[in-house]
């Protein structure tokens, strides 16, 4: 995947649905998506993430993407999906509204994002993509999994 | 040829004559006259030698010669065994293992020549010894003149070789450059084992002073062992003869070395008259003849080339430790493993046949079988498990070595007394506990024990005695390291802590004299050399804590003034596998490890009495506090309290919590896994297991919890 990124200047994004907005996650991070199930509550964990699952015997935290960006809690429906990212070895899971398609974005199609931008949570991403018509909010999955708090 | 594939035996293989050494050397002190004792010696200081020369380090087989050669003189009985001899021998081997350890790092052996030690070894042997060495040396000379002699067998086969035009060409070309040209027949002693490692060494040893353009037989054929006793090759090198043929010498078990260098002429006459070479094999053996004496000199001096060689390695091995972590297994416990793994075949094949043979009615057979899959996992896993377990022996044995030092140094005398030594632990933790095992042993000699008037005056045995206890209870290994010294002076330790701040007079006041002796656990009292009353005991034991603690286990102290202390270690048997309780609490489940459990008790509200506004329980002439699990984890009830608790009591140590629990699911063996490294969680959870239904339950904590 690294390899396409550099010779085409092309990534493969899959979008998801969180509230009314679309985001896109770099395929290269996503090791898999599963269905929502039960999930494990661990106790005086910070306060996104929900709990852990059993991801075919490997326990995986999963982190509420919607709590981490000061959204309303998560309302799980039938097409409620937890992405599961792959981040120097260790797996993470983030729940998502809805997971809607894979789309090819070119270098020329992807605004970078200026990071002055006021609204702290703008800082979860790191460009928007334009597809068909549509904005896509492309996550800085780095920042969106590591520990900084944003105040 | 590569001698690394040996690398791994000969580490360990000299870690294990190590030991003996060390075991044998200690006997040895005790009783000077103990025959078996000095052969044992001597063979593994001859063993050692062997296997340092044939892994070609030089450096490790000289000291182990010189140690060899004392031996040699004491088994023969030219030589009384003196303390002084002890304790130079001591030092060879702390200089052995400093070899083996840069030995292990980064393959060479690193450029200390312990000269200090060797100097002083031979000092003895000359004392020792004194008219034996001139006979010794007059032997010597007798065989000098024997060896010219034997030389004459030893032919300059280089001759035979015939170059190749392009070979003439480099050689040429070389004496334009200025550089010179060799040519040496090497001949290996018969009774060499390995050969092709020899001559790999040969070239190797070249490598570093300059090139082989022709080698017969080829380096291919030598590299597989196709060779007799002798092979012959050119050399260019800008280095001189003397250097390039002691770099040859320096490798052991070459019986000769024939050689020549060669002028411009001399080159071009050699293929016209390969029959008349009677004049130049003059000069050959008149080549070595000298060679006695350069090999002489290469005794002393170490060789510039030879240590570009280990720098070489030690570039190379630079990256990455060279040996890896392994475990030395049991064949039988291997045994049993292919057993089982056979067993679950059949088992597997048992399923096939009832699934394919299953008409609906006939479940019985599918049970049985999955029950006796279910037996052969547990086997299994048991066994494998089985197989990281090492024998604490590996950590105590050097122990004893430890405590005779410290005798010296501290000036003290004392006994080690162990027992328990094939206790055996997981590999993770035998690798941890040996630093504060040490810690621990240390703190008795030196503040435990009192100095020996001290002893005398109080009416103990002169010889002080410290005890190291190993033994297996339930699930948990305990380690026991006692003495009968002066205990740990409580008062003392309490007025310290209060004129440190570390408590208020008032609280010391409340404090138990155990809850005193913990505080030397504390980091703040360890870092103070201060605590001279106490004889600065405390100095690193929170870091023995915090290590144990690391490892699953706990440490604890009683002392009793006057008559010594006795610091308990207790460690889980594995850490990966547990035997487990699980509770509900509300909908979730936890674990909490049995070992910690002490009983598990049904309470009524009504028997719960208050104490500093907190709750605690009295049953059986014990106070105990009630924890709440629900409000520690954070749990929402909105059911209204029940009239009777269940009450699950956990021990650490001496103290005692009830947790306060929803429901008991009843016993369970869990794999103990972790949470990933992104979510953050409190120390109360230790984990989590995946239970058989997929579902996970988290693992509790009981040491942070109590």
């Amino acid at each position: 995947m690294e390899e396409n990124k550099v010779e085409y200047n092309q990534v493969q994004y899959i979008v998801v649905k969180i509230g009314n907005e679309q985001y896109g996650i770099d395929i290269s991070y996503v090791d898999n998506i599963v269905r929502m199930q039960k999930i494990i509550r661990v106790p005086k964990a910070q306060h996104y993430f929900k709990g852990v699952i059993n991801l075919r015997g490997v326990i995986v935290p999963v982190m509420s993407i919607r709590l981490k960006m000061q959204l309303e809690d998560d309302k799980f429906t039938n097409s409620s999906r937890i992405i599961i990212l792959k981040m120097d070895q260790a797996l993470i899971g983030i729940i998502v509204d809805e997971v809607k398609e894979v789309v090819t974005l070119e270098n020329t199609d992807i605004e970078k994002m200026a990071y002055d931008s006021k609204e702290d949570r703008t800082s979860y991403i790191n460009g928007i993509g334009k597809h068909a018509g549509e904005l896509i909010s492309l996550l800085d999955i780095n920042s969106v999994i590591t520990e900084k708090e944003l105040v | 040829m590569d001698v690394s594939q040996y690398l791994e035996i000969f580490i360990d293989e000299t870690k294990e004559h190590l030991q003996s050494l060390n075991e044998q050397l200690l006997i040895l002190e005790k009783e000077p006259e103990n025959d078996n004792t000095i052969n044992e010696i001597f063979r593994a200081a001859h063993y050692l030698k062997g296997m340092a020369g044939t892994m070609g380090y030089k450096r490790m087989q000289r000291l182990t010669h010189d140690m060899e050669n004392v031996f040699s003189e004491i088994r023969n009985a030219k030589m009384k065994v003196s303390a002084g001899l002890v304790d130079v021998l001591f030092q060879c081997l702390d200089a052995l293992e400093g070899y083996l350890e840069t030995i292990q790092e980064t393959a060479g052996e690193g450029t200390n020549d312990n000269e200090p030690i060797i100097t002083q070894l031979n000092a003895i042997l000359n004392a020792g010894t004194g008219a034996q060495t001139l006979k010794a040396e007059e032997v010597k000379q007798d065989n000098a003149p024997s060896q010219v002699q034997d030389n004459s067998k030893f032919k300059p086969l280089y001759r035979d070789l015939t170059l190749e035009p392009q070979e003439k060409h480099v050689i040429s070309e070389a004496f334009e450059k200025g550089l010179n040209v060799f040519a040496f027949t090497v001949y290996i002693q018969e009774t060499c084992i390995l050969k092709a490692a020899r001559a790999f060494l040969v070239f190797k040893g070249i490598e570093d002073v300059g090139e082989t353009i022709k080698s017969m037989p080829s380096v291919q054929d030598i590299e597989d062992e196709r060779f007799d006793f002798h092979f012959s090759m050119y050399i260019i090198s800008k280095e001189s003869y003397k250097t390039v043929l002691s770099v040859i010498q320096n490798v052991s078990e070459i019986e000769a070395v024939v050689g020549e260098e060669f002028t411009y002429e001399s080159i071009q006459n050699l293929n016209k008259k390969q029959s008349e070479t009677s004049e130049q094999t003059q000069e050959a053996y008149e080549t070595s003849e000298k060679e006695s004496n350069v090999s002489a000199e290469n005794m002393k001096t170490p060789q510039s080339s030879q240590k570009a060689q280990t720098n070489n390695n030690a570039k190379a091995g630079a990256q990455k430790p060279v040996v890896n972590r392994t475990v030395r297994v049991d064949i039988e416990k291997l045994d049993v493993l292919m057993n089982l793994v056979s067993e679950l075949i059949i088992a597997k094949n048992g399923l096939v046949s009832v699934s394919s043979s299953e008409t609906g009615e006939n479940t019985q057979g599918f049970h049985e079988q999955i029950e006796y899959l279910e037996r052969v996992t547990t086997n299994l896993h048991e066994s494998v498990m089985k197989t990281r377990m090492v024998p604490i022996e590996s950590v105590v044995n050097r122990f004893p070595r430890m405590i005779r030092d410290l005798n010296k140094k501290l000036n003290k005398k004392m006994e080690l007394y162990m027992t328990g030594e094939d206790t055996e632990l997981d590999r993770t933790v035998i690798d941890e506990i040996g630093d504060p095992l040490m810690h621990l042993l240390r703190n008795s000699a030196d503040h435990g024990l009192e100095p020996t008037e001290a002893r005398i005056q109080r009416g103990k045995p002169e010889v002080g005695s410290i005890f190291l206890d190993a033994y297996q209870e339930g699930n948990n290994v305990i380690i026991e390291v006692r003495d009968d010294g002066n205990g740990i002076d409580v008062n003392a330790v309490r007025n310290k802590a209060i004129e440190r701040g570390t408590i208020t007079a008032d609280q010391a006041e409340s404090m138990s004299d155990k809850d005193i002796i913990d505080l030397l656990f504390l980091p703040s009292f360890s870092t103070a050399k201060t605590v001279s009353d106490v004889s600065g005991r405390g100095v690193g034991l929170d870091v023995v804590k915090s290590k144990i603690e690391a490892l699953g286990g706990d440490v604890e102290v009683k002392s009793k003034l006057g008559e010594g202390s006795v610091w308990t270690i207790r460690l889980p048997l594995t850490l990966a596998i547990i035997q487990a309780l699980m509770v509900e609490l509300g909908d979730e489940k936890y674990a909490i490890a049995l070992g910690s459990i002490q009983t598990i008790e049904d309470i009524s509200v009504h028997d719960i009495k208050y104490v500093e506004a907190k709750e605690v329980i009295h049953i059986r002439e014990t106070v105990i506090p009630l924890i709440r699990l629900d409000k520690v984890l954070g749990i929402v009830k909105d059911e209204e309290q029940p009239e009777n608790l269940t009450v699950v009591i956990v021990k650490k140590g001496e103290k005692l919590a009830g947790l306060v629990v929803d429901n008991l699911m009843g016993q369970q063996e869990i794999v103990i896994k972790s949470l990933g490294k992104y979510i953050n969680i409190d120390k109360v959870i230790s984990g989590a297991t995946i239970l058989g239904d997929g579902e996970i339950a988290l693992i509790l904590d009981v040491n942070t919890l109590v």
